[in-house]
């Protein structure tokens, strides 16, 4: 094991103990006792198959978008854009799903994918375009594309699309759906993970075997670490700045495979909370390692869902607080193992 | 030396290392107490890097510096300034959005329970302006003045903080003639009132015009001392210099057949940021030559590089390029040519663009392809090239490029931060490629290395070839007849009689 990875393992474990003991002493100034905060969370999420199952959930769209977001920041693109880019992917994907269902079946699915991957994909070229074209900041871009995308979904789906008196598109037929983990193993029982999450795992897996096995990978990492000498190597910077952002802000559309395929059937406004940008935090968290960012996004599924369990007991926005924790924690950690570990100044 | 005059400063036996590079060797001198010293050398000689020692920026490997007498040690340019010695940077430290009165005492605000007292500054630094008529309006905003008053301000700065020992850093190059001139006013203002001048400069007429005493580095050693007032131009350039050690080429070329033209610039115009920055060059490189293009740096190097790669374009002449693709080893190794993060391998796989799978093999194959042929030391063939020394980086990259195979090479300054023995071995290498009926360009401000490699050279100055020599021009018979032609061509690289 290379010294700096052991260093990262380290720094993740460290910031971990910092934040349980951070949100212990707030959870004792609230008056509560954090063992059996602690206790409730870790029985409800890992004692039962149904609690596990929705940690699953909550994670799967966390690994997805992170994996897209990954692929941006791996060539330091900063694109803060991904939740205008999911949600107006997402929109696309069930509106083409639920039109065409009858007419395609099942087929339909890689159909809906691909419409939804265009048009996320699309909201990433302006900001690519912008920034290659006109030097352009991407941070600004995407956050502006983000209104737009937010406010355009918002205005088609409540003038035109909703089912009456809902903020929701119509239904998917039941045989389009993606089968459920409860299907293949009862212990999974009543929770909402599919088979989407193995999808994301896959996913995930694909992207480290690209950032550090291809070409195109190094290619990616070379701009991020450093453009100039990338230039100076032959590296076409500008269009791996493009292809990060299409590509990039194309796959976070694919959460919709989790929420539309996998669980509900329809997209709803409000059903991403946040992800977009929960996933910059799970990505960072992981040093945009692919691998990484599977095991992050699984904590921030068992802190999700955990928030849910030990609801009856605390509010569940001290998970929120948790979360927060953990980043401040493993940015200061991570400077004092590079000091003290790594011997950097 | 005159008995009223004791040293202000005296640098003993002053060492710093970076790596393996020795940056500065043995340095020893002493600048007068009220006296212009002016500090002369090549980049890369080590002048930045003694200065910097005096400064506080880096603290020396070994040797003292004694300040009036006493031995000081600064760990950081506040001791300095407290010291009362200030530094004139290359480049300006000037917050844009403030006035100048603002940038002035930022730092070392007068306050007074936290509020700033203004009535009193402003009227020491009006002071100061009327006395060494710096010509500067305390509230015009900074990011509405020249760059020569810009410079003004931050001499101003200096003053400000009652610093007795000023060091210049180059302070002309960002000046026109007629600001040289202004500026040249002020730091004789500056010697009357008593203050200790260290002027950093590789310009000669600087040096005739304002200085009491010359030192000389090169290579990081002081090689040369000398008194203005008997101070010979010829002789200093070829200090500056250096001397051309006699050995001969590692291999004398054996075949010249089949000339083809692989680089031409045929009257090139290229701006950069509205500067006209090549003023119609025209040079052109054939196979089975080194052309050495040598000059000051600054005077279009950079732009070369980049009308080659592309990257720049020119706006008028011709660029013609007969290679599919250019080798080159660009100036700076760490920030141009290889991503310091990645191994060996990795940045060989990068470079070639060929495979579009980086499996472990392959990375294993080339690492040990360039380690073994181009003599690379280094522990773990897997580490970051960062971990490894300067001149092994450099051999890197330089077997990087040669294994791409291209016709056309383009190589700047291939030894600088290079050990003696690595810069044997890659002028050896240079040679053999030659040899193979390559094109070489080679621009560095090494003349040394210039004459060792080239078949034909180039004088580049203010964007233009001002002089072209061929090899029977310095094949020389005597060491006269070489004397005479150094100090030629180190008068025409710093544009005195052309």
């Amino acid at each position: 094991m290379s010294r700096k990875l052991k260093a990262g393992i380290i720094s993740v474990s460290l910031s971990l103990i910092v934040t349980i003991v951070l949100t212990s002493v707030l959870l004792l100034v609230i008056g509560k006792n954090p063992f059996v905060i602690y206790a409730t969370l870790i029985s409800e999420v890992f004692g039962t198959g149904y609690g596990l199952g929705q940690a699953l959930f909550k994670a799967t769209p966390l690994i997805i978008c992170g994996c897209g977001l990954a692929l941006c920041f791996q060539a330091s693109l900063f694109n803060i854009g991904a939740e205008g880019q999911l949600n107006i992917g997402a929109f696309v994907m069930s509106i083409v799903a639920y039109t065409f269902d009858d007419m395609l079946g099942i087929m339909v699915m890689p159909v809906a994918i691909a419409a939804g991957f265009g048009v996320s994909a699309l909201w990433g070229f302006v900001p690519a375009f912008l920034k290659i074209k006109r030097g352009v900041s991407e941070v600004i871009t995407t956050i502006m594309m983000n209104f737009i995308a937010l406010a355009l979904v918002n205005y088609f789906l409540i003038e035109f699309l909703a089912v009456k008196s809902t903020v929701r598109t119509e239904k998917i037929l039941e045989n389009v759906f993606i089968p459920k983990l409860s299907d293949i193993s009862s212990v999974f029982q009543g929770s909402s993970a599919n088979m989407t999450f193995f999808f994301a795992i896959a996913l995930a897996v694909f992207l480290y075997f690209v950032f550090y096995k291809t070409r195109f990978g190094y290619e990616l990492r070379a701009v991020g670490l450093n453009p100039t000498a990338s230039r100076y190597l032959g590296v076409k910077t500008n269009k791996v700045i493009m292809w990060a952002f299409l590509i990039g802000a194309g796959m976070t559309s694919l959460v919709g495979i989790n929420f539309i395929f996998g669980y509900k059937g329809y997209y709803e406004f409000g059903f991403s909370n946040n992800l977009g940008f929960t996933s910059i935090a799970v990505t960072l968290l992981a040093r945009n390692n692919p691998i990484g960012i599977i095991f992050t996004a699984l904590l921030f599924g068992v802190l999700d869902y955990g928030g849910l369990a030990v609801n009856t007991l605390v509010p569940k926005e001290i998970m929120l607080v948790f979360q927060a924790l953990v980043i401040l924690s493993i940015l200061a950690v991570d400077k004092i193992v590079k000091i003290y570990y790594l011997k950097e100044n | 030396m005159k008995s009223d005059k004791y040293p202000a400063i005296e640098f003993r036996n002053i060492t710093k290392k970076f790596g393996s590079f020795t940056a500065n060797d043995g340095i020893s001198f002493s600048v007068n107490e009220n006296a212009i010293h002016s500090i002369i050398g090549e980049n890369g000689a080590g002048k930045s890097t003694l200065m910097k020692i005096l400064f506080g920026i880096y603290s020396s490997d070994s040797g003292d510096i004694l300040i009036k007498r006493k031995s000081v040690k600064f760990s950081s340019p506040l001791d300095a300034i407290k010291n009362n010695i200030g530094m004139l940077h290359q480049h300006f430290e000037l917050i844009e959005d403030f006035t100048v009165f603002e940038n002035v005492i930022l730092g070392s605000e007068p306050a007074k329970n936290g509020i700033i007292e203004t009535v009193n500054s402003r009227k020491i630094i009006a002071g100061l302006i009327d006395k060494y008529k710096l010509g500067l309006e305390p509230e015009d905003k900074v990011s509405d003045i020249s760059i020569s008053q810009k410079q003004k301000v931050e001499i101003l700065k200096l003053l400000y903080r009652n610093s007795e020992i000023l060091i210049f850093d180059e302070p002309t190059s960002v000046l026109s003639p007629v600001e040289v001139d202004e500026f040249f006013k002020i730091v004789r203002k500056f010697k009357d009132e008593g203050k200790t001048i260290i002027l950093i400069t590789h310009k000669l007429n600087e040096i005739k015009e304002l200085s009491d005493r010359v030192s000389v580095l090169r290579k990081g050693k002081l090689v040369y001392e000398v008194d203005a007032s008997s101070l010979d131009l010829n002789e200093l350039s070829r200090e500056i210099i250096g001397h051309v050690a006699t050995e001969k080429l590692p291999d004398e070329r054996t075949n010249n057949n089949g000339k083809e033209t692989l680089l031409w610039f045929e009257n090139i115009k290229l701006k950069k940021d509205n500067v006209e920055k090549l003023c119609g060059l025209t040079f052109s490189v054939s196979s089975g030559e080194v052309y050495g293009i040598c000059g000051v740096e600054g005077n279009g190097q950079s732009e070369i590089v980049e009308a080659i790669l592309g990257s720049e374009k020119h706006h008028s002449g011709k660029l013609e390029i007969n290679a599919d693709n250019v080798s080159l080893v660009p100036d700076d190794r760490i920030g141009k040519g290889m991503i310091k993060e990645f191994s060996v391998g990795e940045n060989v796989l990068l470079r070639e663009k060929k495979e579009l799978i980086y499996d472990n093999k392959k990375i294993r194959d080339r690492s040990s392809k360039i380690i073994t042929k181009y003599d690379v030391r280094l522990s773990d063939e897997s580490a970051p090239l960062e971990s490894l020394s300067g001149g092994n980086q450099q051999k890197v990259i330089f077997g990087r490029e040669i294994e791409l195979g291209n016709k056309l090479m383009v190589l700047v300054h291939p030894t600088r931060g290079v050990d003696i023995n690595s810069s044997a071995f890659i002028y050896r290498i240079i040679i053999e490629e030659r040899n193979k009926d390559k094109g070489i360009l080679i621009i560095s401000s090494d003349l040394e290395e210039i004459l060792k490699l080239s078949d034909r050279i180039g004088v580049l100055y203010k964007g233009k070839i001002v002089s072209e020599y061929s090899k029977q021009d310095f094949t020389f018979s005597g060491e006269d007849a070489k004397k005479e032609f150094m100090t030629k061509i180190g008068k025409s690289m710093i544009g005195v009689g052309v």
